[in-house]
């Protein structure tokens, strides 16, 4: 993945959020948004995915320009992934019909044959007993990984998550984490939010660490994680990491 | 449950061993207790995830329910009667028929009109207060809060010499429709309105992640779940508008209630008169009810 950020502004009313920020890199496969609460990692992840315009600046992700208009971000989202927090599924669809709703009215594929990649898609991630559920009958680590499914059966360009498993109960993070790293693996492009310090260090390429308007620091997961040079950082890692062993 | 066999003393031990159990507050006194027992018999029945099959067990209990109410509702009319001493001269009324069943369908015919028309009317005005019209907003905020605030009597008799005199509509039942089809659609409106606010922000995000369009949200992912939440108030709005196309008799429509009347001033049996009215009235309103059970059935979808 390639990324280029340029004087990129973002402004809600008086509150600047995101305030000339640069950022180049190339052949990042994972990327990795870390830092502190309203420092603005999901403003960042929301441009990044076309769902927000910025005020000023640019955007250039892979061919990807994103200053652009409405009718063109609409095509972007088309050709990414993206996955919330939670509440990602239509409650009054089944499991297998969210997956198949963008597959069939946005990709154009024919009902069945939607169905049959929706079915192995579930089959492979072991979640084909639960494609006739409604999202109320599911845990809601089933429903984030059904989510993640129905982004990635539209063979994304590169998937976007923010915090995918924050809203969970610990034990269901686990499986919504592997089920990241699993599609990691095969190769599937990634831009992560997420407050695991401890998966964000395994999975990440590079690590931005979003704070006081901008990128406060980058890196590799080495730089942040254990040279641990900026202390700006450090104070960010120790609270985070106070409870954990 | 082995509950049900213990002396009603006893069961009310046995729910207090299980409530201080439970909490780690003091139990409450057994007349406390009974009390929060007896409002949830009252209220809260327990929803079961799977209630379709549980239904069909009680049939019979809900056969004898239903006897039961039926029998104690005609007691009380019987008891009524009985104490006014009122003799029914139901020939009367009966050299009528013919006025009353012509006013009836008159009423349907109403009825069906400004159901179609209000439901357009609510659909229309109901989006367009989301409307990025700034004063296509504005008017429909305005529609709204007039015609719910003002009564329907004012709005018949202006619409009917004022405004369609103006606009030289001469047809009264054209303008009964349309007056009826107006006030209904405010009521309408403010039904979708609401149903559709109620679809949270996070889901029409989503619509606009996974690429659909304005219109395909609104059909695939606000529409199939706004029609499950307005069905219950919907019905009782078409009910409203059907009881309430009896003020059409002042603009001299001769409708359902007007016969009633007409025929209650020619024979002074007042009860003869009015009593197939209710019955009329029930006739049309309880099959709304009834299709709209089936309709809530069809498209709910929380299992
Ligand atoms: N739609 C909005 N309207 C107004 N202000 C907003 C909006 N979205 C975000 N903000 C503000 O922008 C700032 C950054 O918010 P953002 O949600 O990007 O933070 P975050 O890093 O994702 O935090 P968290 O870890 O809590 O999710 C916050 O001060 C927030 O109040
Ligand atoms: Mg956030």
């Amino acid at each position: 993945m390639r990324l280029e950020i340029a004087n990129l502004t973002k402004r809600f009313g008086d509150n600047v959020v995101l305030d000339s920020v640069n950022l180049t890199l190339d052949g990042i496969n994972s990327l990795v948004l870390i830092g502190p609460s309203g420092g603005g990692k999901t403003t960042l992840l929301r441009i990044l995915a076309g769902l927000e315009h910025m005020n000023d600046g640019n955007i250039i992700i892979n061919s990807h320009c994103l200053n652009c208009p409405e009718q063109e971000l609409l095509e972007y989202r088309r050709h990414i992934g993206m996955v919330y927090q939670a509440y990602n599924l239509f409650p009054h669809l089944t499991a297998l019909q969210n997956i198949v709703l963008p597959l069939t009215q946005v990709h154009g594929m024919e009902k069945r044959a939607a169905e049959e990649h929706a079915c192995s898609l579930l089959e492979r991630f072991h979640l084909a007993e639960h494609a006739h559920k409604h999202p109320a009958a599911l845990s809601g680590g089933q429903q984030q990984r059904i989510a993640i499914c129905r982004a990635v059966a539209i063979k994304p360009e590169y998937l976007l998550l923010d915090e995918p498993t924050s809203a969970l109960d610990p034990e269901y993070t686990s499986e919504v984490l592997d089920l990241i790293e699993e599609l990691h693996e095969e190769g599937m492009e990634l831009v992560l939010v997420t407050h695991e310090m401890g998966f964000a260090h395994n999975a990440a390429d590079y690590v931005l660490f979003i704070a006081d308007g901008g990128i406060a620091a980058h890196g590799t997961p080495k730089d942040i994680f254990e040279t641990r040079e900026n202390p700006r950082v450090n104070r960010f890692l120790d609270k985070v990491l106070k409870y954990t062993s | 449950m082995p509950k049900k066999n213990l002396s009603p003393r006893l069961r009310d031990q046995t729910l207090q061993e299980q409530d201080g159990l439970q909490r780690k507050n003091p139990p409450r006194s057994s007349s406390q207790l009974r009390r929060g027992h007896f409002f949830r018999a009252l209220f809260l029945r327990p929803v079961s995830p799977d209630s379709s099959p549980r239904q069909k067990d009680n049939r019979g209990i809900l056969a004898f329910n239903t006897l039961l109410v039926v029998l104690l509702l005609s007691g009380l009319m019987w008891f009524g009667f009985s104490r006014l001493q009122y003799t029914f001269m139901w020939e009367n009324v009966w050299i009528y028929r013919v006025n009353l069943f012509n006013g009836f369908l008159m009423t349907i015919l109403i009825s069906l009109g400004s159901l179609l028309l209000s439901t357009l009317l609510g659909v229309f005005f109901g989006l367009a207060q989301r409307s990025r019209i700034h004063i296509l907003r504005i008017f429909s905020r305005f529609y709204i809060e007039i015609i719910r605030g003002t009564p329907l009597l004012v709005q018949i008799l202006i619409f009917f010499y004022v405004i369609a005199n103006a606009l030289g509509v001469e047809n009264r039942y054209t303008a009964g429709i349309v007056v009826m089809s107006i006030f209904s659609g405010a009521y309408l409106a403010e039904i979708i309105r609401a149903g559709v606010d109620s679809v949270g922000t996070t889901q029409i995000e989503t619509a606009k992640a996974i690429g659909l369009t304005k219109p395909q949200t609104y059909r695939f992912v606000i529409f199939p779940q706004v029609i499950t939440r307005v069905l219950p108030p919907l019905a009782g709005q078409f009910a409203s508008l059907i009881k309430d196309s009896s003020l059409l008799s002042i603009i001299a429509i001769k409708e359902f209630t007007m016969a009633a009347r007409e025929v209650n001033a020619n024979t002074f049996s007042t009860l003869e008169s009015y009593i197939p009215l209710a019955a009329g009235y029930l006739l049309l309103t309880i099959p709304i009810s009834f299709l709209t059970k089936r309709l809530e059935k069809r498209f709910s979808y929380e299992t």
